[in-house]
């Protein structure tokens, strides 16, 4: 039988670049490296047994990264945070271990800090629009879609805006896209170049993950 | 010393920012405040391509192992990051620190293959650096080439101060602890390379004169000053067992060419194949022991989480100790579940036993090289297998559950005839048969002879180098008549570009008149040649007849005693040896192995240490 385990960790400036792909990988060699011993898939190709929450788009940082792990034996979970922070790359570091199997399927909200170059004002107004009309790009081809409901909320402090917005698998709602739209709708707006850091990730209740 | 300001603006508009940016793991970390020398690492291609090469790997352990020194990684950026660099104004800098290269004391720069000359010009200008070495200052670094390429400097002479010539591990220790005392002494740019002129293996072009014939041909080469020898002899490592190989690789974020760690097995090759360069200047064979070859890969292991580990060497089925070796290493790799990559088989010593173990899971493409398609061609090129080592050796794959095998061959060779190119096609065909003649194959898959034929380029320092090249038109019609040879659909070809070739072959055996060509070429815009989408002919011929120089000069087949640009370089093979392989190869006369018979080549003379050496084996 294999034992469960979930960890919550940090991904900082200096490992941002690192796309989800990559990042897969690190993480598998990390896990050899510390020796801990994963579970793997049967089959030709065996891979170790790992599940992420939701991957992180390049250049963003984040504080609430969930991963999903299975181990033919068991660890304490002290044990096994401490094993993998001493070989993991500098930039990744495993925040806490747990037991047992995440919440991460019922992912629904997340939370990102955005800072622009410059602050905007009249957040109320952008968000008191009944539509928020953006250009998706699709498989077959631009498609204009509404993310005004998808928009939770945005908070604007000096240097920075707080989105709540929602994640997962059902709709997933990018900040980048939100700043595009505000570039778009908000009169005389312009963020220049904005940094995104993901905070936190809740259940549809405001549960965190 | 600064850092580039704002690197976020680039790494933001660029496809692959890990490629620039650092922090991969075992990346070595210094405060360079701390170290009084900073060396700049260069590999002139993409950081996919860089990141897989050993050398590179080697000589970033060993300066980093000083304390006194911080190297650091620099490779060419790619076509997205070269535009950006240019619209933000910011120059080439290194992945450790992010700091501009023009600030380094040294910049190395690993010379693999010809085709990466013009990325080099333009990591000079992307750095700000002076492309000549005569306009640089007291601003710039020294600018120094390696590799195997630096064995013929001489189309590069202009643009680099100084080049090593074989292997770095210990030379490059002489060189920075030549810089402190030169730092300390407080002397010119050209005092320091004087004072370098006289470290074996070390060559300062600038202190050489060279002087050429009416028919453009050279008349002498001199040295202009009493530091610099008339002959540079290449270094060697005589002991590979004591010398330091890394314990750690840099594990990049994103995919690479060779995403894997390595152990080098031995250095050289016994089987004197004539075309072959590697073969030559890397003589004579000296191994590492299987102890510690093991703990190497024991270290690398632990050290990297790599699912797979290479062995490494011009040709590993002849290492001595290869069965004992593999026993221990399988050990290891079974348990911590790596697997194992072994390249460069022979067909004659080809073990079957020894490919199941390493490959137990998946049973892919095998890899044989016969080189040429008839026995007289192979005996010409002394490549030593028979027609007979190569459908054993494929009949045994085949019998034990492979059903493609992967046949490298050459055409162009010196003394080609018609027959001998059809031979390559007879001799896949024979491939094909001798699968389905088994009994004990699984015919059900069918089978695949994949042959990947390359365009031969004569290479310096080889019994070939005197050799005329064939053109492009006459490589096309070869490649085209062996095309029509091909009858059965099992037998798939594959070609290589047979411009590519000439132009490789042109620089391969160069002179010093091909600065000038270079430098054209790189006004006209000519880098990252060996990518396909890059890679522009036109502007190559342009830059040549701008220059007024014909490329048939240096294809042409030349005399015994025509003075070589690379005649100043001593590989430690004497000349008399290859003038007799040569004359050999006309006779189609092959010559034994180092390990079956001494031919006397005078490569034992480097070696220090009799230890792990072929030339003192019982």
């Amino acid at each position: 039988m294999n034992s469960n385990y979930y960890l919550r960790y940090e991904r900082d400036e200096r490992v941002k670049y690192v796309s989800h792909l990559d990042f897969v990988r690190v993480f598998g060699r990390a896990i050899r490296r510390a020796h801990i011993p994963v579970a793997y898939s049967e089959g030709f190709n065996p891979h170790p047994l790992l599940g992420f929450a939701l991957p992180l788009s390049v250049g963003y940082t984040s504080e609430c990264e969930i991963i999903e792990i299975a181990l033919s034996e068991e660890i304490a979970p002290d044990e096994l945070q401490e094993r993998l922070n001493a070989v993991l790359p500098d930039g990744i570091k495993i925040l806490s271990a747990h037991e047992g199997k995440s919440n991460m399927k019922k992912l629904d909200i997340a939370v990102y800090n955005v800072f622009p170059e410059k602050t905007p004002s009249g957040i109320a107004a952008f968000l008191s629009m009944k539509e928020i009309l953006i250009d998706k790009k699709t498989k077959s081809g631009i498609k204009e879609c509404d993310i005004r409901p998808d928009i939770k909320d945005i908070k604007v402090t000096l240097g920075k805006i707080e989105m709540t917005l929602s994640a997962g698998s059902r709709n997933n709602l990018k900040p980048e896209v939100v700043i595009a739209a505000m570039n778009k709708y908000m009169d005389g707006y312009e963020s220049g170049e904005c940094s995104y850091h993901r905070k936190q990730i809740y259940d549809i209740d405001m549960n965190v993950i | 010393m600064s850092t580039i300001k704002n690197p976020d603006a680039l790494f933001r508009k660029v496809q692959k920012a890990t490629h620039y940016c650092g922090g991969e793991l075992n990346s070595v970390i210094k405060n360079p405040d701390e170290v009084q020398i900073r060396y700049a690492f260069a590999f002139p291609d993409t950081y996919e391509v860089g990141m897989s090469h050993l050398g590179m790997k080697i000589l970033y352990h060993v300066l980093n192992q000083r304390e006194d020194t911080y190297c650091e990684r620099v490779f060419a950026p790619w076509l997205d990051m070269e535009e950006e660099m240019k619209k933000q104004d910011v120059p080439l800098f290194t992945n450790e620190t992010l700091t501009p290269v023009k600030e380094f004391d040294f910049l190395g720069i690993t010379l693999q293959y010809e085709m990466c000359y013009s990325n080099i010009l333009n990591m000079l200008s992307l750095a700000k650096i002076p492309l000549l070495a005569k306009d640089r200052t007291e601003d710039d670094p020294f600018v120094n080439g390696g590799g195997p390429c630096a064995y013929n400097p001489e189309p590069l002479a202009d643009f680099f101060d100084f080049f090593t010539m074989g292997e770095g591990e210990e030379v490059i220790g002489e060189l920075m602890d030549a810089f402190k005392e030169w730092k300390k002494e407080g002397g010119t740019r050209e005092d320091y390379l004087r004072k370098i002129a006289r470290i074996e293996g070390i060559y300062v072009p600038s202190l050489y004169d060279v002087e050429y014939n009416e028919d453009g041909t050279i008349k002498s080469m001199t040295p202009n000053c009493p530091e610099a020898p008339k002959k540079v002899r290449k270094r060697i490592i005589s002991d590979l067992d004591a010398v330091s190989y890394p314990d750690k690789f840099i594990v990049p974020f994103s995919d690479i060419v060779h995403d894997r760690s390595n152990i080098e097995v031995f250095r050289g090759c016994i089987r004197g194949c004539r075309f072959c360069q590697a073969g030559m200047i890397y003589r004579p064979v000296r191994e590492k022991s299987a102890d510690t070859l093991l703990k190497d890969a024991c270290s690398l292991i632990e050290s990297t989480g790599y699912e797979e580990m290479g062995l490494s060497s011009l040709s590993t089925s002849d290492y001595t100790q290869l069965e004992a070796l593999t026993d221990k290493l399988l050990e290891v790799t079974e348990k911590e579940k790596v697997s194992l990559s072994l390249p460069s088989l022979r067909v004659d010593n080809f073990s079957l036993d020894l490919m199941e173990r390493v490959q137990k899971v998946r049973k892919s493409g095998l890899t044989f090289a016969p080189e040429a398609g008839s026995q007289r061609m192979r005996d010409v090129i002394n490549k030593n297998v028979s027609e007979e080592d190569l459908i054993k050796s494929a009949t045994l794959a085949f019998e034990g559950g492979w059903n493609g095998v992967k046949l490298y061959f050459m055409i162009g060779l010196p003394y080609e005839e018609c027959s001998d190119i059809a031979g390559i096609a007879d001799l896949a065909h024979k491939v094909v048969d001798c699968f389905y003649e088994s009994e004990k194959t699984n015919k059900r898959r069918g089978v695949n002879v994949t042959l990947s034929v390359a365009s031969f380029v004569p290479k310096p320092h080889t019994p070939f180098q005197w050799a005329r090249q064939d053109s492009m038109d006459e490589l096309y019609e070869k490649q085209l008549f062996l095309k029509n040879e091909i009858r059965s659909r099992k037998v798939k070809y594959n070609y290589h570009q047979n411009d590519i070739s000439v132009l490789e072959g042109v620089f391969a055996r160069g002179d010093r008149k091909l600065s000038a060509v270079l430098l054209r070429a790189h006004e006209l815009g000519c880098k990252l040649d060996g990518w396909n989408e890059c890679f522009d002919l036109e502007k190559w011929k342009k830059a040549f007849s701008d220059c007024g120089i014909d490329m048939a000069f240096y294809t042409r087949e030349r005399d015994y005693d025509e003075v070589l640009p690379w005649d100043f370089v001593d590989i430690g093979v004497s000349r008399d040896f290859m003038k007799n392989e040569n004359e050999k190869a006309k006779q189609a006369a092959t010559t034994p192995n180092c390990r079956e018979k001494c031919s006397g080549c005078g490569a034992a003379s480097l070696c220090k240490t009799k230890k792990g050496c072929v030339c003192f084996e019982q």
